[in-house]
């Protein structure tokens, strides 16, 4: 939370002094943001500034995931050609997203906002493309250790996992693993087999439940007795 | 099975078990646990100033009070001074316990950062399985391998009694981790000294403890709830974040091959 404010922070003094400092992203954003849920809503909100906060954040999520790429590229030299080639795409890509969205501010402290929206979506867009990027070359780096374990050091694994949520704060984790679980087949069933939103959530689930359950539960939906709501 | 141990045994050795006759606590390898050392220190501060004063008082009565040295008793029933000194220090002393205790309690619990990597360790009678299913693609696929003690009668030479396993944890160093601890049968418990942890693994329900180990090595555990007569051991082997890759790809996929 307290990431954020600081990340709100310098987008306030380039808009403009006239509109009162925006909110801390609110659970509803949070979630919005997490499940996908259509950008249209979240650029006709009614507050302009919070339209010129969307291309910060997005780019500085972008920076980060360009860091944290940097960082897992530079962690290993050795790396088998595939993940690299994607690494350099995933890096070339923010670099042209970060400097639209970094002259967004002005734009939108010298124009209308409307020039705000148009970069913004197309910084988050760009944001989507790059974790489809990440998505793609840790895909491709598994294939490669499930495929030749012992041929060449690959420390190609990216280390990623479901993220700390704040509807789970405690440390009993039952929940939240179950969650995820029931999320992922909604999603599933809203948006179709294999569709790309919903594979984040696969990932969370099989992370954070143990292997027993995620059986149970499967024999349990298949019988259809699954006590969740799907 | 045996060559792992092999290799462990002359890549690591044990430096971070129990020793006979310990006193403290043992190295601290997180912060948290650093933070429980600081703790019992502060905490023994005010321990031994209380006990020094009250034997003081207690041994200065007794020695001036004497039947024979003073056969008259005294027949003081109030001293209003003493009285309020009594009752607010002792109530002040706490306080200064309770302050620090409680900030490292919270700051215990507390997720801070998002982890970085999911271990899912298992309690079953007696042996502890271990999930990597971050790199998971199917339900079916999981990197997942089991961890017995080695029995009594045959530890390598060099390993301790009891306490090392077959399959240790293997885990990248100064990396934030969440460990999910569950149980399949009876409540069981993954607790390693020199980390800090030490979290009931009750059967249905999933707890969460985040670490973070700052150096490299071998930690050893055992379970710390009576689930049996075989309390199963935790071995985390904390290795750099290069070598934890190349571990993994290299080694834990293998052996969830062979079971």
């Amino acid at each position: 939370m307290a990431k954020i404010k600081c990340m709100v922070r310098p987008a306030l003094h380039l808009t403009a002094p006239r509109d009162p400092p925006p909110p801390p992203p609110t659970a509803q954003q949070y979630l919005k943001s997490q499940y996908h849920l259509e950008k249209e809503q979240l650029n006709t909100a009614s507050k302009p500034v919070e339209e010129v906060v969307v291309p910060d954040s997005a780019t500085e999520a972008v920076k980060e995931a360009v860091t944290a790429e940097v960082e897992e590229s530079s962690s290993t030299p050795e790396s088998s050609e595939t993940p690299d080639a994607a690494s350099g795409e995933s890096s070339e890509t923010p670099v042209a997203a970060s400097s639209d969205s970094s002259e967004s501010p002005d734009a939108a402290s010298g124009k209308s906002s409307e020039t705000a929206d148009a970069s913004s979506e197309e910084s988050s867009e760009a944001g989507e493309s790059i974790t489809a990027a990440t998505e793609g070359s840790s895909e491709i780096t598994e294939k490669d250790n499930v495929g030749e374990p012992e041929a060449e050091e690959t420390p190609g694994i990216k280390l990623e996992t479901a993220p700390a949520d704040f509807r789970f704060p405690t440390t009993n984790q039952s929940r939240h693993c179950f969650t995820r679980y029931v999320e992922y087949h909604r999603c599933i069933a809203a948006k179709g087999e294999d569709a790309p939103e919903c594979d984040k959530f696969a990932k969370y689930y099989r992370s954070l439940c143990p292997g027993e359950w995620v059986d149970r539960w499967n024999e349990q939906r298949e019988n259809g007795t699954f006590p969740g709501p799907l | 099975m045996s060559f792992t141990g092999i290799f462990h045994f002359f890549t690591n050795s044990p430096c971070d078990a129990a020793e006979p006759w310990q006193l403290g606590s043992q190295d601290a390898a997180t912060p948290m646990m650093q933070g429980i050392i600081d703790l019992h220190h502060d905490i023994f501060f005010f321990l031994i100033l209380i006990l020094v004063f009250v034997s003081r008082i207690l041994v200065r009565a007794l020695w001036h009070f004497h039947s024979k040295k003073n056969p008259i008793p005294q027949r003081i029933v109030h001293g209003t001074t003493i009285e309020i000194l009594r009752t607010i220090f002792p109530s002040i002393i706490p306080m200064f316990i309770a302050i620090p205790s409680f900030a490292l309690l919270y700051s215990m619990d507390e997720v801070v950062v998002d982890p970085a990597m999911t271990i899912k360790a298992i309690g079953h009678q007696w042996y502890r399985s271990y999930e990597y299913s971050d790199y998971n693609s199917s339900d079916e696929q999981s990197l997942t391998f089991d961890s017995y003690t080695i029995p009594e009668d045959d530890p390598e030479l060099g390993q301790s009694r009891l306490l090392e396993v077959d399959n240790r944890v293997v885990v990248p160093a100064k990396t934030h981790l969440r460990i999910i601890v569950t149980s399949a049968d009876v409540p069981h418990s993954w607790a390693v000294p020199s980390s800090g942890v030490k979290c009931d693994a009750v059967p249905g329900r999933l707890n969460q403890i985040s670490i973070s180990v700052q150096r490299e090595g071998v930690y050893y555990g055992q379970c710390s709830e009576i689930c049996g007569t075989n309390h199963a051991s935790i071995v985390v082997e904390a290795v750099s974040r290069k070598d934890y890759g190349s571990r993994v790809s290299n080694q834990l996929i293998p052996q969830t091959g062979e079971a």
